[in-house]
């Protein structure tokens, strides 16, 4: 054999004949193939053996529309079965007259009918490093644009801080880099450590200590020009900032809450977002897929058989069967409690052990976008209301209106609040949070949507995790397939409450499978 | 015990395990759109869903639906604040007209699954004796007096009846006085003492023989 043209491809078609599939799966994570961050590879999946291999997707987000798009390349008889009527999971932007599909409270979005008023209610940000969805957004043609997730222009906003005054978030960070820092140089020039610095490093620490906070000669912060203009600076001279109370800024909570949101890598900017909504990356699935994408079809049962999957579901009045050789389920983990199945033991308690979370968003069109005229352009102000945090929009700008984001709380208690509501209380509520931020905040609310993930349709909640020691259990099983089952959905991924975790599941389920298929092949090769 | 081992025993006792399938589904409700919102909690052919806490409707009385169904749009039940599921519920039956409620009523009645495995530990003897005050009401079997107003109670799921019986006791449920048939219970659930007698008669009501479920 001539190794020389021994292509990966085929090397790893031999390893599969010889090893199996897991053998195929492990080698190409040596090998380097299969990267978990950085450039993602096109998927290059066996072309199916012969034809009408049908395959059942449960689920038309993210996740079951990625395995819907590569199965039905590599010649599947692909049918993808989505409860809701609405194609996209928790990738949903709303726009004029869409369906705000909650439990009990349901309401059309009463946004002006214009394309630059919309809100996503589920995912609002890419991060560079999710390179799936990136991919992705290339390959499908969907336009990205850059989006402000951080401003320092933004507020900090505490009702006990500051009189309740909201504060730039660029002088809070100037002055708190300037406090550390003098801290910092004081105890270098006082050799306050354990280990005595050389006086080399010494020399150095007393500089970076200076530059990192903009101390003066004398290592004493008295303020930057980096906290922002008071006044002038153009035509009159400029006046800074005097530094704020050093105790009353350790009194503010804003440094243990999200001091640190542009370093985490989510968060991170620059940060992208779909231009025009978010739910053009569904868009641009449901383009590029032929297969039958079947809406208002709730799932009754999935039942594994030795060569394939049975699933029982309604549609249009009916119940219908689909014999499926391969079964790729979105399904939310805490749905599956409540549809007949029969899945191993383990794989059904690691289903059932799994918690989800209820985030909860709202989006209010503005008649005007003040927030400008206050110099703030994208990002978001922080604050310790109820409300947590209030996004403004990096499209449209200098247009007569806006959607900002309203609200958005993560913690269960916090989206309960707000649950209890009725979505017109919640919108009262969260325009008056505005308020003390923004003078007549309230004023210029004129439409609103409320989305608690915990309640919408078919969704009954969002991200999910394995807690405690169930992970380290159950985890690692649920991302393996039970017979010809996989699940998938941003509940198996590292990175759940994300796109990109949807997307990795996919990928996840889709290399195991092709695995499969090409160790199937190789053997009836050799037989 | 620790989470996973908890996860597992829950699991075991609730019988989510490798459910079996019912013999022949052919004749299982097909539940209209503006119905399907109630299998989206309370499961497929509203089996229940304990992860959300959703108790197992199958084969309710339709007159007991009805009213239930009223109570929750009137108010009556799910609004207490520390009743986090009824208010969950709560709004789900504000959306619906009168006519809407029969029907679900109709389509909850007409829904079959596995009776629900028992989840609690109580003692099934002193629960006899509990019992002998609700039985002039739901029947000696538990079966049931729509004369009186009173729902069978054998097919529900125990830590759902259990629940219902603390909301009673607790003032979370049947505090209307408009609500004749849940104030008289709230009543009767006074004469349960503590949390262990609650468990002992839900024990002994879930042990009663039952005709399997028409299928």
């Amino acid at each position: 054999m001539d190794t020389n043209n021994l292509s990966r491809r085929r090397f790893l078609g031999l390893i599969g004949a010889a090893g199996g599939s897991t053998a195929v799966y492990q080698v190409s994570r040596a090998m380097g193939i299969m990267q978990d961050s950085g450039p993602v590879a096109m998927l290059d999946l066996q072309r199916a053996a012969g034809s009408g291999k049908k395959v059942a997707v449960l689920g038309a987000g993210i996740a079951g529309l990625t395995v819907a798009y590569e199965l039905e390349r590599a010649g599947y008889d692909v049918t993808v079965i989505e409860a809701s009527k609405r194609l996209g999971g928790r990738c949903l932007t709303l726009r004029h007259g869409d369906l705000v599909d909650e439990l009990g409270n349901g309401r059309i979005c009463n946004f002006d009918d214009d394309p630059e008023m919309f809100f996503n209610a589920g995912p609002a940000r890419i991060p560079g490093h999710h390179m799936r969805v990136l991919h992705y957004c290339r390959t499908l043609q969907v336009p990205l644009q850059v989006k402000a997730n951080f401003n320092r222009m933004a507020y900090v906003h505490e009702q006990e801080y500051n009189g309740g005054k909201p504060v730039r978030i660029g002088r809070y960070l100037a002055d708190s880099r300037g406090f550390l820092s003098e801290l910092l140089y004081k105890a270098v020039d006082k050799n306050a450590f354990d280990q005595p610095l050389s006086e080399e490093d010494k020399e150095r620490m007393l500089e970076f200590a200076t530059s990192f906070g903009d101390l003066n000669p004398n290592g004493i912060y008295k303020g930057t020009r980096r906290a922002g203009y008071k006044s002038g600076g153009f035509r009159t001279p400029a006046e800074y900032h005097s530094a704020m109370d050093f105790s009353e800024l350790l009194n503010s909570k804003y440094w243990r809450r999200v001091y640190w949101t542009s370093q985490n890598p989510d968060w991170s900017e620059p940060l992208m977002e779909a231009t025009g909504g978010m739910d053009n990356i569904i868009k641009g699935f449901v383009r590029n897929i032929r297969s039958p994408i079947l809406s208002n079809a709730q799932v009754q049962s999935v039942h594994k058989r030795q060569d394939g999957v049975d699933v029982v579901y309604n549609h249009k009045g009916e119940r219908r069967q689909l014999r499926a050789d391969w079964c790729f389920n979105s399904i939310p983990s805490h749905f599956m409690v409540g549809i007949p199945n029969n899945f191993s033991t383990d794989y059904a308690t690691g289903l059932a052990a799994m918690r989800h979370s209820n985030f909860f968003k709202i989006g209010l069109q503005m008649k005007e976008r003040f927030w400008e005229r206050e110099g703030i352009y994208g990002g978001g102000t922080d604050t310790d209301q109820m409300i947590n945090e209030i996004w403004y929009p990096s499209h449209g700008i200098h247009g007569k209106k806006g959607v900002v984001l309203g609200a958005y709380t993560f913690d269960p208690n916090q989206s309960g609040f707000f649950e209890r509501m009725t979505p017109e209380q919640r919108i009262q509520y969260a325009a008056k949070c505005g308020d003390n931020i923004h003078e007549g905040y309230s004023g210029y609310v004129e439409a609103g949507v409320t989305i608690p993930w915990g309640r919408m349709n078919h969704m009954m909640g969002c991200g999910s995790h394995l807690p405690g020691d169930a992970h380290d259990r159950y985890f690692k099983l649920l991302q393996k397939p039970d017979g010809h089952h996989y699940m998938i959905g941003d509940q198996i991924s590292y990175h759940s409450s994300w796109q990109e975790g949807a997307f990795a599941s996919a990928e996840n389920a889709l290399l195991d499978f092709d695995a499969r298929v090409r160790d199937d092949a190789a053997v009836s090769n050799l037989g | 015990m620790n989470m996973t081992t908890l996860a597992r025993a829950i699991l075991l006792t609730l019988g989510l395990l490798a459910q079996p399938v019912l013999a022949d589904d052919k004749d299982l409700p097909v539940p209209a759109d503006e119905f399907v919102y109630c299998t989206v909690c309370h499961g497929v052919q509203l089996m229940g869903n304990p992860i959300i806490e959703a108790p197992r409707l199958s084969e309710m009385e339709d007159w007991y639906v009805e009213r239930q169904m009223m109570a929750f749009k009137k108010g009556w039940r799910g609004t207490h604040e520390r009743d986090a599921n009824g208010i969950e519920m709560q709004p789900m039956a504000a959306a619906l007209d009168d006519r809407q409620i029969k029907e679900v009523a109709t389509f909850v009645s007409a829904t079959r699954s596995q009776i629900p495995p028992q989840t609690l530990v109580g003692d099934a003897a002193n629960g006899a004796l509990l019992y002998q005050s609700c039985a002039a009401c739901h029947g000696a079997t538990a079966e049931g007096n729509q004369s009186l107003g009173a729902p069978a109670l054998r097919r529900l799921n125990d830590w759902y009846l259990a629940r219902q019986l603390r909301n009673y006791r607790d003032g979370l449920r049947g505090k209307n006085s408009a609500d004749t048939y849940g104030v008289q219970m709230a009543a009767t659930a006074a004469l349960l003492r503590d949390d262990r007698a609650i468990r002992d008669v839900v024990k002994y009501i879930t042990n009663l023989p039952t005709e399997e479920s028409h299928r």
